[in-house]
């Protein structure tokens, strides 16, 4: 598709210089012509430009942020007395069931695929995706899923299982709502999101790389994001058959998990953490790439031991395969299979450590400037250290049989995620906002938000461990009077910490939501090169064209950007590096040479429309087959829709560049 | 940033005056820093160094950081030489956390394979079921040298003779619970369909507290359980009273009402060992009938015990119960021995520590006190089988008998 698609990259990418245009029909078979319209909101609802679909992705996780977290504020404000009644049990069920779900799959894994649509194709110097109608495929199943499994809420009720579902307690016998029904169906559709926008993503670093940007001159980010999508591309196959499983047991009487028909509970818990634990590092490796862009640009040297960052995060991703089990030390597998995962747990400690190591060193010997965008990378390094660390004390398996489904455990997941995955998503809020969106996020509000985090994290996230290792479990309405204690580690304190660290985040992400409509309102448009940035995202206009780069540049080493700014001089004192151009003046070379023909897919109906009919799918599944084959209808026409479509939009070719002049601005016609 | 120097010997105090506590008063009772038997002690004898040494590797890494922010931050000095990294260095670092980390992982896989061992001196089965734990010493065998005359199936609270290894035999009803008493050891899983074995040994005479850990369903937090160690001797006068027969209330007392009344309105899910009906038949509870994981509590001997409803609600005051959870291991067993007339004189006539509003409440409207799938619109799934127990609709007479007929099961 993208080769008809896209005809003036494809030579580019396998490294051909001319662009042969391919003759394409623009209406012949299709119903419907292609939409062209460039303004408006038909102009984002049928976009297949990777930088709209990324800002779309970037705005619904942002709101299923601020879903999940008020989630998360209900939780802790129930658990910040002793036997509260903010929330019932089944109401508290729900809620940490939806947080957990919400954050996991409907925050940060579609705010990684934000970052990854929009920067993937800008780093590798593509002009889109491999797949564009595809990628907007991608999109609109993650919002109308999202959009799904939320309305559970109104419906009956939410999933009350937990977010890892362990059956026989997900069964309708003891889940009687339909809760858990959307919940299974819900991911069954952002899984398919997912997984089409992994093949998507795999192909375009694969196929559409910048003349001359080998895999190891790629930037860390794109390396990071190619490793993630691997691991959706195994991972995610894993999980839709468990989900398909539990979909069939619940309503169409199949008994995978029944203990009466002879089943095994315990093959659930194995099917979901085959997934589960990859997907922990589906959540955290495009914070390490971030971080990874983030450090080098404030140390203005290069990140420290390119290649074994690069390595390490591929290591976690296959060793990520072999540790599955620890989540399951205290399910009775026997002294074996413990033993053994608990060694691999500890061997994919290695290659994390050898990350934090390497961060560390490129601080070292660097001249750093603390941006709000640096602040969170160096709190990344921070925070995902001390969750690492006590990680390590959870591979010790008899250790773990103490701390497994106790508040320590939640404690260290949450280092993990909102330490390391979540604020590292920030660092790239600061770090890239000029790049989209043209202007500065306001530093003074940025510190604001930064310190608030930092202190509400560990605050929050703190004492869990210490909660944890006083024997409170996890997944507890409530925590009893009597089971309190009295000395310094009492639960009472500690949890009573933990909510007001919680409220601490919370006005974190304000200030964050207050910076963003502040920096829109009021902020006057950024330098083109504000951080004096080294990769490619950076070597073209703030935002970007549509078409990302008027002429595809040829790369020649790793930090591309930073090396056509900098050269050594030779001085009195020695070598030294000045800065020999300044990024207008490389951007200007670039356009000099744009190039004549630029063919951007043009936008499509179909991948909407196709979406759309799977959650009715879903619907018909819970309340009425009959509903069900109408979804399927509208999935078969999308289908049918999508493969007619004319290949190009009518006179969608975009005017050419008037004969070197300084008129660069390319727009549609049509 | 900003702390002042006067602020931050605040916090200085504030923090010593804490750890001061800390030495004085006691953490909370299921701190699994405190261990209280070999199993959990075995545990603890690997995490703590584990802890140290992931603590000293956090600061080493974080001062790291710390001099690397302070020292190379932008004071207008040269851009660096951009090099790309020193691969000795990369090797080195490497190796330095592998050497840690097997260093670790060697005494890790010893122990968990010693962690393993099953040689005990008393096996006990245990079932979880939404949502409490029931303990079942079989007929016959020996527990800690005392021999187990009759079967024995008590509730919530695990009564172990103290400085012998108990092997427990866990299993679930319905979904997966997790046992768990911190002090004593580990948790461990338990799956229906599936028996796993956990050792239990408490070193001295106490009572250790629980908590079912693997969520299992809508009121999972209301799954508690405890260990009670007792002396040889104590173990030995508990089983003589759990397997006494059964003895029926003086004729004519509210206990005697009360015990038709329990026949009437309680003994169809409810086991009390020995109870005979008018007309001497034995009255045997069918929970499989009424109740969708087949089982609810043993009362024979509910006196006996401290707590109820898995182990939620106490059935002593709070004054009684904080009186028993201090004594020493050498007077705890012979107040415990006493249930609910624990601390009360030789001659009452009512028991002195009886938490009488509890169960009360409880015997008026149980699901409001714990929420359980009692709710008549909810139970198709399970043939209207209950998932707990129902609000009965007693009168404030039954009430009355019925607690003074349980009062008397001790």
């Amino acid at each position: 598709m993208a080769i008809i698609e896209r005809p003036s990259v494809i030579p580019a990418a396998v490294g051909g210089a001319g662009a042969t245009a391919l003759a394409t029909p623009s209406s012949s078979l299709g119903v419907f012509r292609r939409p062209v319209a460039a303004t408006g909101w038909r102009s984002w609802v049928f976009t297949v430009d990777h930088k709209k679909i990324g800002i779309m992705y970037g705005v619904v996780s942002l709101f299923f942020f601020i879903v999940g977290g008020c989630e998360a504020l209900l939780i802790r404000l129930q658990l910040a007395a002793p036997d509260n009644k903010v929330l019932g049990a089944g109401l508290y069920n729900e809620m940490f069931t939806m947080h957990a779900t919400t954050m996991v799959f409907l925050f940060v894994m579609p705010m990684a695929a934000a970052f990854a649509n929009y920067f993937l194709p800008l780093q590798v110097g593509a002009r889109d995706v491999a797949f564009p109608r595809l990628n907007a495929l991608s999109f609109w199943m993650f919002l109308f899923g999202g959009i799904f499994l939320n309305t559970s809420w109104f419906l009956g009720g939410a999933a009350d299982g937990g977010w890892f579902m362990y059956s026989p307690n997900s069964s309708r016998l003891f889940s009687p709502s339909h809760g858990i029904d959307f919940w299974v169906l819900g991911l069954q559709i952002i899984g398919i999101a997912s997984l089409v926008s992994s093949i998507n993503l795999i192909v375009t670093v694969l196929n559409m790389r910048a003349p001359g940007m080998k895999l190891m001159n790629m930037p860390v980010f794109t390396w990071m994001v190619l490793v993630v999508q691997f691991l959706l591309l195994f991972a995610l196959p894993v999980i839709t058959v468990a989900l398909f499983l539990l979909s069939f047991q619940r309503n169409f009487g199949a008994a995978f998990f029944d203990v009466d028909k002879g089943a095994d509970p315990l093959l659930w818990q194995h099917l979901f953490w085959i997934f589960g634990h990859p997907e922990v590092y589906i959540i955290i490796l495009p914070s390490f790439g971030i971080i990874s862009e983030v450090l080098p640009t404030f140390a203005r040297k290069p990140l420290f031991g390119y290649k074994f960052v690069v390595f390490s995060g591929a290591a976690i991703g296959f060793v990520g395969w072999g540790v599955w089990a620890h989540h399951m030390f205290a399910s009775g597998l026997g002294p074996v299979s413990v033993a053994v995962f608990s060694v691999a747990t500890m061997l994919i400690a290695i290659p994390t450590g050898v990350k934090i190591c390497n961060w560390t060193l490129t601080l070292w010997g660097g001249k750093l400037w603390f941006t709000t965008a640096m602040m969170f990378a160096i709190g990344v390094i921070v925070l995902f250290t001390i969750g690492g660390l006590s990680g390590v004390t959870h591979a010790v398996a008899p250790a773990d049989t103490q701390q497994t489904d106790t508040y320590h455990i939640v404690g260290h997941f949450h280092y993990v995620i909102v330490g390391g995955a979540v604020m590292g998503l920030f660092a790239g809020f600061y770090f890239w906002w000029p790049k989209v969106f043209g202007k500065l996020l306001n530093e003074r509000l940025g510190k604001w938000n930064f310190w608030l985090m930092f202190f509400g994290v560990n605050l929050t996230f703190g004492p869990m461990h210490i909660l944890g290792m006083q024997g409170q479990p996890r997944r507890m309405v409530v925590w009893p009077e009597k089971l309190t204690g009295e000395g310094f580690f009492n639960l009472h304190f500690w949890n009573q910490v933990a909510t007001w660290g919680s409220f601490m985040i919370a006005l974190g992400v304000l200030v964050f939501l207050i910076n963003i409509i502040h920096t829109a309102k009021k902020a006057a448009p950024a330098p083109l090169d504000p951080w004096d940035a080294r990769t490619l995202e950076w070597m073209t206009s703030s935002p970007p064209k549509a078409h990302n780069f008027d002429a595809i540049p040829t790369v020649h080493a790793l930090d591309e950007f930073f090396h056509r700014k900098y050269e050594e001089v030779d001085t009195e004192h020695g070598a030294r590096l000045v800065k020999v151009k300044s990024a207008e003046e490389v951007l200007a070379a670039e356009e000099a040479r744009a190039d004549a023909h630029i063919h951007l897919p043009s936008p499509s109906y179909w991948p909407i429309v196709l979406a759309f009919g799977l959650p009715i799918i879903a619907y018909g599944v819970i309340y009425n087959l009959l509903l069900s084959v109408v979804g399927a209808a509208i999935v078969l026409l999308g289908i049918f829709g999508w493969v007619l479509e004319p290949s190009v939009a009518d006179d969608s070719d975009y005017d050419p560049p008037a004969g070197g002049s300084e008129t660069k601005e390319l727009s549609p016609v049509g | 940033m900003f702390v002042k120097p006067f602020s931050r010997r605040r916090v200085a105090a504030v923090v010593t005056f804490g750890f001061l506590l800390a030495g004085c008063a006691k953490d909370a009772p299921q701190d699994t820093f405190d261990p209280a038997g070999p199993n959990a002690r075995e545990i603890d004898s690997l995490q703590r160094p584990v802890f140290y040494i992931a603590g000293v590797v956090g600061l080493i890494v974080l001062g790291a950081v710390a001099y690397a922010i302070w020292k190379f931050k932008d004071r207008g000095q040269d851009i660096p030489e951009q090099s790309h990294g020193n691969p000795k260095l990369e090797i080195l670092l490497t190796i330095l956390p592998a050497i840690i980390l097997a260093g670790i992982a060697v005494p890790t896989v010893s122990q968990v394979f010693s962690l393993d061992k099953k040689d005990n001196d008393c096996v006990i089965n245990v079932t979880g079921q939404q949502w409490w734990w029931e303990y079942d010493y079989v007929k016959g065998s020996t527990c800690g040298g005392v021999e187990i005359t009759e079967s024995i199936v008590t509730v919530s609270e695990l009564v172990i003779p103290a400085d012998t290894p108990v092997l427990l035999r866990i299993t679930s009803r319905d979904v997966i619970h997790s046992f768990w008493i911190p002090r004593l050891n580990g948790k461990r899983d338990a799956v229906p369909g599936r028996l796993h074995t956990l050792r239990m040994e408490a070193d001295e005479p106490g009572i250790y507290t629980g908590q079912c850990t693997e969520f299992c369903g809508l009121s999972h937090a209301r799954m508690r359980q405890a260990a009670v160690a007792l002396t040889t001797a104590d173990f030995q006068s508990w089983v003589t009273n759990q397997t006494a027969d059964y003895t029926s209330p003086e004729a004519g007392t509210t206990a005697a009402i009360g015990e038709t009344t329990f026949i009437a309105q309680c003994s169809r899910c409810h086991q009390v060992d020995g109870l005979v009906d008018g007309a001497g038949n034995p009255v045997l509870a069918e929970p499989d009938r009424f109740v969708y994981s087949g089982a609810a509590p043993n009362l024979t001997n509910l006196m006996t015990r401290t707590a109820f409803a898995g182990w939620t609600f106490d059935l002593i005051s709070d004054e009684c119960r904080d009186r028993l959870w201090n004594e020493s291991p050498e007077t705890f067993g012979a107040a415990y021995l006493q249930g609910v007339w624990m601390y009360s004189a030789a001659d009452a006539t009512a028991p002195a520590c009886f938490n009488e509003t509890n169960l009360r409440e409880w015997l008026l409207n149980a699901p409001a006190m714990k929420p359980m799938y009692t709710d008549p619109t909810k139970l198709a799934e399970t043939g209207g089988k209950t998932r707990g127990m129902p609000a009965l609709g007693l009168t404030q007479a039954q009430i009355d008998e019925i607690v003074a007929y349980l009062l008397e099961r001790k």
